[in-house]
């Protein structure tokens, strides 16, 4: 056994599994490969892969409802592809436990990005003592001691504004849906007022970002929800 | 036997005699008082008048009648011996059988005129009734119409009780009834009193059904009514060519549209495929040593156009939902600086030194909208300036606050200005400025962006400026109707 993480893709694009068996074989992944839903359940069951990489439109079932089929046992990030303006789907993806998504077509180091961002965060829910510093470039998170530096300067927060911070930060790189963040930074009651969301963002950009018109740390994803981005 | 007494029983058959015979009781009566200075000669002449008079007013049989009851009135009353129908003197029977056939005579006469006068005036009303429907039905070119006033047409010339025209489309029967709203009281047999079948020229397309109670149709009538069948037939055949027509015709022109569709998609397919195919092939061609600067020129060239295959494809689907009137809108509350941000950062990598400028005020409102279509219209905005637009010039996006209820957005560049004609063609499909050679694109991203802002219930326009060029639009803040709930701090 080697130390190289394991990737099961499943897609039923012939020459999408060509190419992502090439590349990420390449990229010192070990790949496994399944063209239908059923294939790929069975197959994460009998050899638990490191990351899934899922396409959402599959001929036997629904993308949507393989994720809900492997949540119900395990927390194997999964990546999701899907084509443009099929966001409902995408949300509905990552509601239903995906940890990321993505727009096809896409270029490789998107990818390679995402794939980095969830093998991390599964390693990091595993292990006891999680990260409590957060850095940003000119930003430092201190998530237990409700601190936010920028440029080594104290930034002065609301608590709301803080929780947000630290929900984005503790999730960094992944994309967050609206509901998810509404959800858990306000109450789930409050999932549908996406206007919430739009205020704080706007503020905590304000206070953190150099240009708040072109963010560099928290990114918006059109119809889906918000990113967060950290140095590494 | 029954029917005679229908027939009587109707007081418009029965009071013509009537009246006839009124009439000769009083012209007796009036004889009767100055039968002493009287001749016989001058009282058979005074009742002519009667008999005049009946079969002119109320026609051929009355003036018999009429002829009939003078006659013996006129022995009765005024040959002698009087009180008895029993002549004494020859001349007498001469005179009396003179004035029956005189009386006879006369009301034939001017019955069978009267008659014709009636047949004439028949005729006119006839000839009349239908130049009026010809003349509705001309001005009629909906089936559903057509049959409509038809019926309507039949049921106040004939003053039925009930009209139905059963008419046979390709895809379903029209039933048309009047009155709508029939009298409770008046009963009617399921049987009509009178059917017609509208034939048309090829085929059957219906038939009229008509009661009326009390008043059997005549053949005049019967004539006219089938005349006017074969005018609502006509009218009806009229109809459905005209709609086949126009059927044609935007069948004609919607084929037309795929077919231009289809010779611009596939050439602009085509255009990037080639610069794919090319570069590919070379880096596979074991030929040439590829340097590792060509190597990246070459693949630089293949990812830039699959992102232009891809833009190409996403606006067609849009197209055709747009099309299809299958837009749906997932609208939210939205920072429109991050729309349109999102879409500069987007440009920036296709761009040639342009410079972009973001110029919404900080107090801007959030507006109502489906955020990815937004960032579509910005997007095909964007890269129209790109294209038209000279190199390391500036392409502004500016936002002002219209009104209360309204956003007004702008993308303008220092692109060429546009005739005035095509201001507002340029939202067309498949409509090009400049000569379709020289610029690569469908000519789909405007009528994209019109398509999207209208469902949006804003407008789009375009402008030149003073040094310039401008595609505008407005938009309403609150399309979902609520308000923005804003949190406590």
């Amino acid at each position: 056994m080697s130390n190289q993480p394991q990737i099961l893709v499943i897609d039923d694009e012939h020459q999408i599994l060509r190419a992502m068996r090439t590349i990420l074989t390449a990229r010192q992944f070990r790949v496994t490969t399944a063209s239908s839903g059923e294939e790929g359940l069975a197959l994460a069951a009998v050899n638990p892969p490191d990351a899934i990489i899922l396409d959402l439109s599959l001929p036997d079932m629904d993308g949507v409802t393989v994720c809900q089929r492997l949540r119900e046992w395990t927390h194997i990030p999964i990546i999701v592809l899907s084509v443009r303006d099929s966001e409902q789907d995408k949300v509905r993806a990552l509601d239903a436990g995906a940890d990321d998504y993505l727009t096809k077509p896409f270029g490789i180091d998107e990818l390679l990005a995402r794939l980095r961002v969830a093998l991390r965060h599964a390693a990091s829910q595993s292990q006891v003592d999680k990260k409590s510093v957060i850095n940003a470039g000119p930003l430092q998170i201190d998530l237990a001691q409700h601190l936010v530096l920028r440029n080594e300067e104290e930034v002065k927060l609301t608590a709301t504004e803080f929780k947000l911070l630290a929900y984005l930060a503790s999730n960094a790189g992944r994309v967050l849906t609206h509901q998810s963040i509404l959800s858990h930074v306000w109450d789930p009651a409050d999932a549908d007022h996406v206007e919430y969301l739009r205020v704080f963002v706007r503020q905590l950009r304000k206070k953190l970002e150099d240009d708040p018109e072109q963010p560099l740390f928290i990114l918006n994803e059109p119809g889906i929800g918000y990113r967060f981005i950290t140095d590494d | 036997m029954r029917k005679f007494w229908i027939f009587l029983a109707n007081e418009r058959h029965i009071l013509p005699f009537l009246y006839a015979t009124l009439t000769t009781a009083a012209i007796t009566i009036l004889l009767f008082f100055v039968r002493a200075n009287v001749e016989t000669a001058t009282v058979a002449l005074f009742y002519l008048f009667p008999v005049g008079i009946s079969a002119a007013i109320w026609g051929f049989w009355p003036g018999i009648v009429a002829a009939l009851v003078s006659f013996f009135s006129f022995n009765y009353y005024f040959l002698p011996p009087y009180g008895t129908l029993t002549v004494h003197q020859s001349q007498d029977i001469l005179a009396l059988i003179v004035f029956l056939v005189l009386a006879t005579s006369i009301s034939q006469l001017i019955g069978r005129m009267k008659d014709n006068l009636n047949t004439a005036n028949a005729r006119e009303n006839e000839t009349t009734r239908l130049y009026e429907l010809s003349l509705i039905l001309a001005k009629q070119h909906r089936e559903s119409d057509i049959i409509n006033s038809l019926a309507q047409h039949i049921l106040k010339t004939f003053q039925a009780d009930r009209v139905e025209i059963l008419v046979d489309t390709e895809s379903s029967n029209t039933v048309v009834r009047l009155p709508e709203h029939p009298l409770p009281e008046v009963e009617l047999s399921p049987q009509p009193t009178l059917l017609i079948s509208l034939q048309g020229a090829r085929h059957l397309l219906g038939e009229i059904r008509l009661w009326r109670i009390g008043k059997s149709i005549n053949p005049l009538e019967e004539r006219l009514l089938r005349t006017s069948a074969s005018q609502g037939v006509l009218a009806l055949e009229r109809a459905r060519l005209t709609a086949s027509e126009s059927r044609a015709r935007i069948l004609d022109e919607s084929d037309r549209m795929k077919s231009s569709l289809l010779s611009s998609v596939s050439h602009e397919l085509r255009t990037p495929l080639a610069t794919i195919k090319a570069s590919v092939t070379s880096l596979l061609s074991e030929d040439v040593p590829w340097d590792s600067e060509a190597r990246k020129e070459l693949l630089s060239a293949v990812d830039e156009e699959t992102d232009h295959l891809n833009q190409l494809v996403g606006n067609l689907l849009n197209m055709s939902r747009i099309e299809a009137g299958g837009l749906q809108l997932k609208s939210r509350w939205n920072v429109l600086t991050d729309i349109a941000a999102g879409a500069i950062k987007r440009a920036r990598i296709a761009s040639h030194g342009h410079r972009f400028e973001l110029n919404i005020p900080e107090e801007f409102p959030l507006i109502f909208v489906d955020d990815v279509l937004m960032e579509q219209v910005f997007n095909n905005l964007l890269s129209n300036s790109l294209k038209y637009a000279p190199a390391n010039s500036v392409i502004e996006i500016k936002a002002r606050h219209q009104d209360e209820q309204t956003v007004w957005v702008q993308v303008n560049n220092q692109g060429p200005a546009v005739s005035e004609d095509d201001l507002v063609k340029i939202f067309d499909k498949f409509h090009r400025v400049t000569a379709a050679d020289q610029i690569t694109g469908v000519g789909l991203g405007l009528s994209i962006c019109k398509g999207i802002v209208e469902a949006h219930h804003g407008h789009i326009w375009a402008e030149n400026l003073e040094q310039g060029f401008a595609i505008r639009f407005s938009l309403p803040i609150h399309a979902g109707g609520e308000a923005p709930r804003i949190p406590n701090q």
